[in-house]
């Protein structure tokens, strides 16, 4: 016992120099493209936020011609939608319920991909039969049929729509989850931690889950991007938040005139796919930093 | 001497019409015309279903009564002449004695009273033979239909897909006729008999070579092809799979107009007289009040709409009737953009800005599915309802009965609507606007809309036969709905019909939801 104690201070000495998360850290920041998408995500970010607190514009105001293209009139930088709405405002104001949306959705996903996940996998049985049955359900509904029957049973709003998307994509963050369960609760500190008489709840918390935790957060982090890419195909079904400006939202209303303009579609297409892009190359640069097995590859 | 030279002339017209008949269309037979359509009908039974969808096959095996032509005069169908009484309450249809139905059996008075009472009974529109009280058929090719009051729509009541004449021996067995097995089988007396149904793809339809007009119809058969989306039905017509079609969306309908080869006319749609409108449920504040809904109809810039919206292809329509009809008041109150009255009726009305530049919060219902096809009215309301500080927020249902059943029950604050006026005042137009019609059922007077001289106006309107009389009194009508605006009228649906140039198609006001017996083609397909 007290050889442990003494044991101790040097033993957490060390990993201060070379700590997990630091050594993560300075591998994501070695990874160039991941630290490409952290700057373009930043910067997204930046940009998001000054059009929730920073701007003013009213994104339903119709400031010119309809279909203007951009440039064409001062003032008007990226032209104007099919009302004749800027564009610009819109980008500026629908940019952060986008990003509520990714970021609820994924959260959501996570809960009860790490609840159902942990469960199925840290008890076995039929406590797994039941839950993994549950969750091969879950699968096999086409998900964007599923999310769109949801999303059209409870009228759209941001909230419906997070939901939605929460509900139809936790089965592989659950599948992961109890992967990582499996394999870790035979680990000898498991065995360990029992032999002590830790309760199921701290083994869970405290022990096994800490240690799943990297791969999980990986695999949030690129639900992010598919939840937006989500949300943008459930607007342009007509089924996004009809009061809620959102980059889906404009693409959807303005697809009709996609033949006489390309604009109104194309500038909200491509605020998406930067942000997933950005959202992406993190969550590589992140799966890498914590998979040191990968890295010389 | 007067008669004589009113002969002359007579003789001298005719020789003259045939004249130009012989030299610009000589009616070709034979040939086949293949219609496209996006919509399914429930059966084929124009007696007991109403819509788009039934009335074109359904007129085509079914014969009517009368006919009627672009210009809403009367002509003779079934009927080979009819009479009024003096008092008006009573009309006597002669019917031609050669007209046998598709099994062979000959129509008879007792199929038009068959026809019409079921009808009355049956139809969702309840106006139309609402005054009759019983037919009589003193020989089999008299009907002399009794009413309780004079109804001036009963001739427009017993034309086109309104008044299919059913054969008695066939509908008659006792089952109920909204369900009845020969929907789905029909025989009539028109032009065309059903030769093969296959629900939700195509009905066949041949010539019947024993119809009561000789010589007609002078195609061989008609093809109604059902297909599932508007995007279908525009590249079928687009390359020549299809020869004629009706469409509704502003891009198709600019895109076939620049195809070669194909007419596209909004003609042939003053029947059904589709209206888009805004409806305020009157009942409830702010809407209650007659400034707050002036200053909603002064937001809107109807050049907007039309051209920016509705890319130029609908018609502009600022009253209860359609503006194509005879009793459209041209000189009723109309409504355009002015800002500073809009501000200064709601300032007036009690519903000053706050330090946020909002006057009140206000709910919009939207026509589940149908948004883009209407134009987005909605969403541009919105953009220019927070120009006189409205909030509006939209609510969509999930699906066509969800809406329908919150605008029936009165759960709405505005909603966008599309009412068709079905030919006459009396059929399509008064059930918006009578107080005795506020039903929980749509299409009703769901805005709750209250006034008693308007309800005088209709029932008069509504049971004088005198044309001039009666538009003198819509006339009236709509100075007052047009000043009150318990909806606010925004643009006719740009329904279009769409047909090779080569095929000679008379457009009645029902278009192609009438007997198509007078279609030829001009030059071989």
């Amino acid at each position: 016992m007290a050889r442990i104690h003494t044991a101790k201070p040097t033993a957490t000495k060390t990993p201060e120099a070379i700590s997990p998360m630091g050594e993560a850290w300075g591998q994501f920041l070695r990874n160039r493209p991941a630290v490409f998408g952290l700057v373009l995500l930043a910067a997204i970010v930046a940009f998001v936020l000054y059009g929730r607190y920073g701007f003013a514009g009213d994104p339903y105001r119709i400031v010119w011609g309809p279909l203007t293209a951009p440039g064409v009139r001062e003032g008007v930088y990226l032209g104007t939608d099919f009302l004749g709405r800027d564009l610009l405002t819109g980008l500026l104001k629908g940019g952060a319920p986008t990003l509520a949306v990714g970021i609820s959705a994924a959260f959501l996903t996570v809960v009860i991909g790490i609840a159902v996940g942990a469960l199925a996998g840290f008890f076995g049985g039929w406590m797994d039969d039941l839950l993994m049955r549950l969750t091969e359900f879950f699968q096999v509904l086409p998900a964007l049929l599923f999310a769109m029957v949801l999303v059209t049973l409870f009228s759209p709003s941001l909230f419906t729509i997070s939901f939605a998307i929460g509900i139809v994509s936790w089965p592989p963050t659950a599948r992961l989850t109890r992967a990582e369960f499996l394999r870790i609760r035979e680990l000898e500190y498991v065995t360990a931690a029992r032999s002590i008489g830790a309760s199921n709840r701290r083994i869970i918390w405290r022990v096994i889950l800490p240690n799943a935790l990297p791969p999980l957060i990986v695999s949030a982090t690129l639900t992010v991007g598919v939840a937006i890419l989500f949300e943008a195909g459930l607007s342009f079904l007509g089924l996004g938040d009809p009061n809620t400006i959102s980059w889906g939202l404009m693409i959807g209303q303005n697809r009709g005139y996609l033949l006489e303009a390309w604009w109104p579609v194309a500038i909200p297409g491509i605020a998406i796919f930067l942000t997933v892009f950005a959202v992406s190359l993190v969550g590589d640069g992140l799966n890498d930093a914590f998979n040191p097995k990968l890295r010389s590859r | 001497m007067l008669m004589k030279r009113r002969t002359l002339f007579g003789a001298l017209a005719s020789v003259l019409a045939l004249g130009i008949g012989l030299a610009t269309a000589q009616p070709r037979t034979g040939g086949e015309m293949v219609i496209v359509s996006g919509e399914n009908p429930r059966h084929l039974n124009p007696a007991v279903q109403s819509g788009v969808a039934t009335a074109v096959p359904g007129t085509q095996i079914f014969a009517s009564p009368l006919r009627v032509d672009e210009n809403w005069n009367f002509h003779p169908y079934l009927a080979q002449s009819w009479d009024w009484s003096d008092d008006g309450l009573s009309l006597t249809l002669n019917l031609v004695d050669n007209a046998v139905f598709h099994d062979g059996v000959p129509v008879t008075s007792a199929d038009v009273a068959f026809s019409i009472m079921t009808i009355k009974a049956n139809h969702p529109f309840q106006t139309m033979f609402g005054p009759v009280e019983a037919v009589d058929t003193p020989d089999p090719h008299t009907a002399i239909i009794r009413l309780s009051a004079p109804h001036p729509a009963l001739l427009l009541a017993l034309t086109g897909a309104l008044c299919p004449i059913i054969p008695q021996h066939v509908y008659g067995d006792g089952q109920d006729v909204r369900d009845h097995p020969a929907n789905n089988a029909p025989v009539g007396s028109g032009p065309f008999r059903l030769a093969e149904y296959r629900p939700g793809e195509q009905i066949t339809l041949e010539r019947f070579d024993d119809f009561f007009i000789d010589g007609r119809p002078y195609l061989d058969g008609i093809t109604i092809r059902i297909v599932r989306d508007a995007a279908s039905v525009t590249l079928s017509l687009e390359s020549g799979e299809a020869d004629a079609g009706i469409i509704t969306d502003a891009s198709a309908i600019t895109r076939l107009g620049a195809t070669d080869g194909l007419t596209v006319t909004p003609r042939g749609f003053e029947g059904i007289g589709p209206i888009q409108w805004l409806a305020f449920n009157t009942r409830v504040a702010p809407l209650d009040d007659v400034r707050v809904r002036q200053a909603i109809a002064y937001s809107m810039d109807r050049d907007f709409i039309l051209n920016a919206l509705m890319r130029g292809v609908a018609a502009s329509q600022q009253g209860p009737i359609i503006e194509s009809s005879p009793f459209f008041n041209p000189d009723m109150p109309s409504y355009n953009l002015d800002l500073d009255r809009a501000n200064a009726l709601l300032d007036e009305a009690g519903y000053p800005r706050d330090a946020d530049g909002n006057r009140f919060t206000i709910t919009m219902d939207t026509i589940p599915g149908r948004d883009s096809a209407l134009g987005n009215v909605p969403e541009y309301l919105r953009s220019q309802l927070r120009e006189v500080g409205i909030n509006v927020e939209l609510r969509t249902s999930p699906d066509f009965p969800t809406w329908a059943g919150r605008l029936a029950s009165g759960d709405f604050q505005m909603s966008m609507d599309v009412v068709f006026n079905w030919g006459d005042p009396v059929i399509g137009v008064h059930r918006t606007y009578l107080s005795s019609n506020i039903r929980p059922v749509i299409w009703s007077n769901t805005q709750g809309y209250v006034n008693a001289r308007v309800d005088e106006l209709l029932a008069e309107a509504g049971s004088t036969l005198d044309t001039d009389a009666r538009r003198a009194l819509y006339a009236e009508f709509q100075d007052i709905v047009g000043a009150e605006l318990p909806v606010y009228w925004i643009n006719a649906l740009p329904y279009h019909h769409v047909f090779d140039d080569r095929i000679e198609l008379p457009l009645s006001i029902w278009g192609m939801m009438q007997s198509m017996d007078e279609v030829y083609w001009t030059e071989d397909r």
